[in-house]
């Protein structure tokens, strides 16, 4: 079933002699349950690429469609909804609220949605990424790998269409970085979760079971690995 | 700078409103002072000392020649008001210590013969020798400055924390590149130089404008009828120009440098590293603000202690001028309903014009009857007031005083017991006798010129409700077994007695407006006719100089009505008696206006109090952008909507803007219960006029503000781009 598809997309920065095209008529498939990594240097458009799908930019032209719906047609409220229930987007930096708790901060997407959170889903999860002891933490109370698994951990507990991961080990040493990758392979398999992976680092990228390579915008690889 | 424009303008506006503030006060307190001056040169004379003695033109030019002295007057009654003195004037004030015992020496004048104006030289910071008064301007204005300077330090040093903060990383490339920590508070103060100078001289010279503007309004609301009232002109010195600024600078550099200080203090990586964001050092829950907007009012929460020092400015300001403002308001409501209960209504009937008949006694003060003549008089009661002593015997009490328990409770000289009783004040009304018959006729007794009305009443003294007074009978009737004589004494010398018929023992005071047993409860108050007063006058005496006139005019009666009676009243008298009058709608008037100019003047420092805080609360919401960027694009990438995000900014302004309501309020309550206790006024009188609306409106007014800056930050948030803040590789 495929639940990400992008038609000839494009994205340009700027006008006249300072236009950059980040993206340049990306064509892409993935289907659900795929941990799919998007491989490329730095400014070959990748990050580029995941804002599009995360709603958080728009393109200049072609279409995106998650999970049966358009992305180039909502509006600022559509498209933050979107993100809030139909994508998880974990970053390089985290990007936990400083001032709310682990579990504040996993359950901030229902809360948002007022939405009463699953529990069962909740324990499962927190116990898988080994937060569970670390729920009443503040972000800067906790190491860079836990905030990481509170990140991974708040992306999925909306049960998305489409987990994000832009560059997650980017800030992580090599144990963790190792942990992270092996849980979003676990949330993968054990969830079904789709994974869209944004990295440079080929060693992360040869975790997935496709690797997509980008570069000036242009999609220059697709290697299925098993 | 140019970056960084909304936290330049906090610092501009705080630097504006400290130089406003403080420009004002001491253009006030100069005023104030000059205005003292001139009162005691118009009361006292302007001399600065005076030598005793009878001195020829010849000394008089001998004193002139003196290096400082500018005049030298002969004043015939100068000394003790009897004696003939010089009254001699510097030109240089310093030296009139000096030069004075000089010139009385050469004179020949001993040196106690020597007075010095020590009122008007201790405006000149003088204190002439044996001066014991506590002469409290200056050292009240030192005080009163310095805490000005004070609060405003910490008032506004958080906004050039707030301007400087925001450049620390800025400041970390300089200090890595070698810039030493002086280097870099130079730079910071440098900084606040040049954003305040503008503002400094604008304040400065507002507050000039404002000062006279208020000097005006003090000539304004009170009126000139104030007797003794001397119109207040507006004057202003360089030199209080130079105090002015020098206050300001001070202020404002020591505002400027407790940040620059810590500042220049870190180290490179420190500023770096500081993305300035707002963090939370302890996790603290919400639940009020949590119930009420959801998630969002948690964030809110959070977001708002996480800001805690730099909206404390606006915390304490706002919390400050609506205690100040709503106090005001209550004791200034307090004070027109106890006027009003006390004064105007307690004697809306018994006087329209008062004239004080000045040195005249009743019995030569003939125009009572013309008086009464008058179109729209409807009654004139001319009397005067004298004091004499009354001896009460123990038979003579009555029971109710008895069961208070006699004089027991009275103090000093109020009962004095002696061989034969109780030596108390016997306060004498001497009424003309046309209105002393009619004093007969209201309380039921055959009107007689040759006997007193005793004001047979004692206040409840264990009942201290001085508003709702309960009045017992003082003394016993004459039918009860009472005295149907009364035998007055002279005060000072009892053994000098008139005995006088008693009429009548009464409750009921006559149409005066007078009070009675007020400070004195056991006072025995005796009216007396002036026929009879003339009799006994010589051998009890002490009766005031002055006469009076209460004139009551007809129903329904106006101002001017009342004013053209008052001229009448003059023309009258005009040649024949000195009178100053008062006019009953004038004096209620005057008090309203008063009050009404007080409240201007406090509700205006209230509101410039507020203003404060509202600039602190613009700077910080402008400057949101900067400040709080990456902690929205955290909300944004969460999938938090516009409309939430809105929210969250209402819950923040409304904590902003209600919290010190919240706060003033239980302590308003407190004060104005504990006023209504001390003056036993009802709560019901005091709610019926309560100032609920000025009150809501400055509530409202603060509230409207911190929305709009709040509107405007939502505004600016608004543009914030998601995307761009999460290519920052500084996201942290």
């Amino acid at each position: 079933m495929e639940i990400l598809k992008c038609e000839g997309l494009r994205k340009v920065y700027g006008s006249g002699r300072g236009q950059v095209t980040a993206l340049d008529g990306i064509d892409l498939s993935v289907s659900k349950g795929e941990f799919v990594a998007i491989l490329g240097a730095s400014g070959s458009g990748k990050s580029t690429l995941l804002h599009i799908l995360g709603t958080v930019e728009r393109p200049t032209g072609g279409r995106v469609i998650v999970s049966g719906t358009d992305l180039s047609k909502l509006d600022q409220t559509q498209a933050a909804l979107f993100r809030r229930r139909k994508v998880g987007l974990v970053y390089q930096f985290y990007n936990l609220i400083p001032t709310l708790t682990a579990e504040k901060n996993i359950l901030l997407p229902l809360t948002l949605d007022k939405k009463k959170p699953d529990r069962e889903l909740f324990d499962r999860i927190t116990g898988a990424l080994g937060i569970a002891d670390k729920l009443d933490a503040l972000p800067d109370q906790l190491s860079g790998g836990e905030q990481q698994r509170v990140a991974v951990a708040r992306a999925l507990i909306y049960r998305p269409a489409l987990l994000l991961a832009d560059e997650p080990t980017g800030n992580l040493d090599q144990k963790n970085s190792k942990e992270v990758v092996d849980m979003l392979k676990l949330s993968n398999r054990g969830l079904e979760q789709t994974i869209l992976l944004i990295t440079h680092d080929e060693k992360v990228a040869m975790e997935a079971e496709r690797v997509i390579t980008i570069e000036d915008g242009r999609i220059i690889g697709d290697e299925r690995r098993r | 700078m140019r970056e960084k424009r909304s936290f330049g303008l906090a610092v501009r506006v705080s630097a504006f409103i400290s130089a406003l503030l403080l420009s004002l006060l001491c253009g006030l307190f100069y005023n104030a002072w000059k205005y003292e001056a001139e009162r005691i040169e118009a009361e006292e004379g302007g001399w600065h000392s005076r030598i005793a003695g009878d001195f020829s033109e010849e000394d008089l030019e001998a004193i002139k020649n003196f290096a400082n002295v500018e005049d030298a007057v002969r004043n015939e009654k100068g000394y003790g008001g009897t004696e003939p003195a010089a009254d001699i004037y510097f030109s240089d004030k310093g030296a009139v210590l000096k030069d004075t015992p000089h010139i009385a020496e050469l004179l020949g004048v001993p040196q106690e013969r020597i007075v010095y104006n020590g009122a008007l030289l201790a405006m000149y910071l003088i204190r002439a020798p044996g001066d014991t008064a506590p002469r409290l301007l200056f050292p009240l204005f030192l005080l009163i400055t310095l805490a000005a300077s004070f609060s405003l330090i910490v008032i506004i040093h958080n906004s050039f924390a707030l301007s400087m903060n925001a450049r620390i990383h800025q400041l970390g490339i300089l200090s890595s590149v070698g810039a030493s920590p002086g280097q870099i508070r130079i730079y910071l103060l440098w900084e606040a130089a040049v954003l305040c100078a503008g503002p400094v001289i604008a304040g400065n010279l507002l507050g000039i404008a404002g000062s006279a503007v208020l000097v005006r309004l003090t000539n304004v609301f009170p009126g000139n009828s104030v007797p003794g009232r001397h119109q207040a002109v507006f004057g202003y010195h360089p030199l209080v120009l130079a105090l002015t600024f020098f206050a300001t600078f001070l202020t404002v550099w020591i505002s400027a440098r407790l940040p620059a200080r810590r500042l220049s203090r870190l180290t490179p990586l420190e500023a770096i590293k500081n993305v300035g964001e707002l963090q939370l050092k302890r996790k603290k829950a919400s639940p009020l603000l949590s119930r009420l907007f959801g998630v969002e009012g948690e964030l809110a929460g959070n977001a708002l202690r996480a800001q805690r020092k730099a909206l404390r400015t606006a915390a304490l300001s706002f919390l400050f001028s609506f205690l100040a403002f709503a106090l005001m308001q209550c004791v200034f409501t307090l004070s027109r309903i106890s006027t009003g209960e006390t004064y105007f209504e307690r004697y809306q009937d018994v006087w329209d014009i008062m004239a004080a008949v000045r040195e005249t006694g009743i019995e030569d003060f003939k125009e009572t009857a013309a008086v009464r003549e008058l179109e729209g008089v409807e009654n004139a009661i001319a009397y005067q007031k004298a004091v004499a002593k009354r001896i009460v015997a123990e038979a003579e009490m009555s029971e109710e005083l008895r069961s208070l328990g006699g004089f027991s409770q009275a103090s000093g000289d109020s009962a004095v017991q002696t061989d034969g009783g109780w030596l108390v004040n016997a306060p004498i009304a001497i009424l003309d006798d046309q209105s002393f018959s009619a004093y007969c006729e209201q309380i039921g007794v055959p009107p007689r010129l040759d006997g007193a009305v005793v004001l047979n009443r004692i206040r409840d003294v264990t009942d201290p409700d001085f508003r709702h007074p309960v009045f017992l009978p003082y003394l016993k009737a004459p039918d009860a077994g009472g005295n149907a004589v009364s035998v007055l004494r002279q005060y000072g010398n009892e053994t000098m007695t008139a005995e006088i018929p008693v009429l009548a023992y009464t409750q009921e005071v006559p149409p005066l407006r007078e009070e009675y047993a007020t400070l004195d409860h056991y006072e025995l108050v005796h009216f007396l006719p002036a026929s009879l007063w003339k009799e006994i006058k010589n051998r009890i005496g002490g009766a005031e100089e002055d006469s009076y006139l209460c004139v009551k005019a007809r129903e329904g009666v106006t101002s001017e009505e009342l004013t053209a009676l008052q001229g009448e009243i003059g023309r009258l008298c005009d040649g024949k008696y000195t009178l100053e009058q008062e006019n009953r709608i004038q004096e209620y008037e005057m008090n309203d206006r008063q009050i009404r100019g007080m409240m201007t003047v406090f509700g205006a420092f209230c509101a410039l109090l507020a203003v404060i805080g509202i600039g602190n609360v613009f700077s910080n919401t402008l400057g949101f952008v900067h400040q709080r960027r990456r902690e929205f694009a955290r909300y944004m990438s969460v999938g938090m909507t516009p409309g939430e995000m809105r929210k969250l900014f209402c819950a923040e302004a409304l904590v902003t803007a209600v919290r010190p309501v919240l706060l003033s309020l239980p302590v308003v309550i407190a004060a104005v219960w504990g006023m209504l206790r001390a003056s036993y006024m009802e709560a019901d009188v005091f709610l019926a006029e309560a100032p609920f609306l000025p009150i809501l409106w400055f509530m409202l007014a603060i509230a409207g503000s911190v929305a709009c800056a709040y509107f405007l930050a939502w505004r600016n948030v608004r543009t914030i781009s998601l995307a761009e803040v999460l290519r920052d590789d500084s996201m942290l």
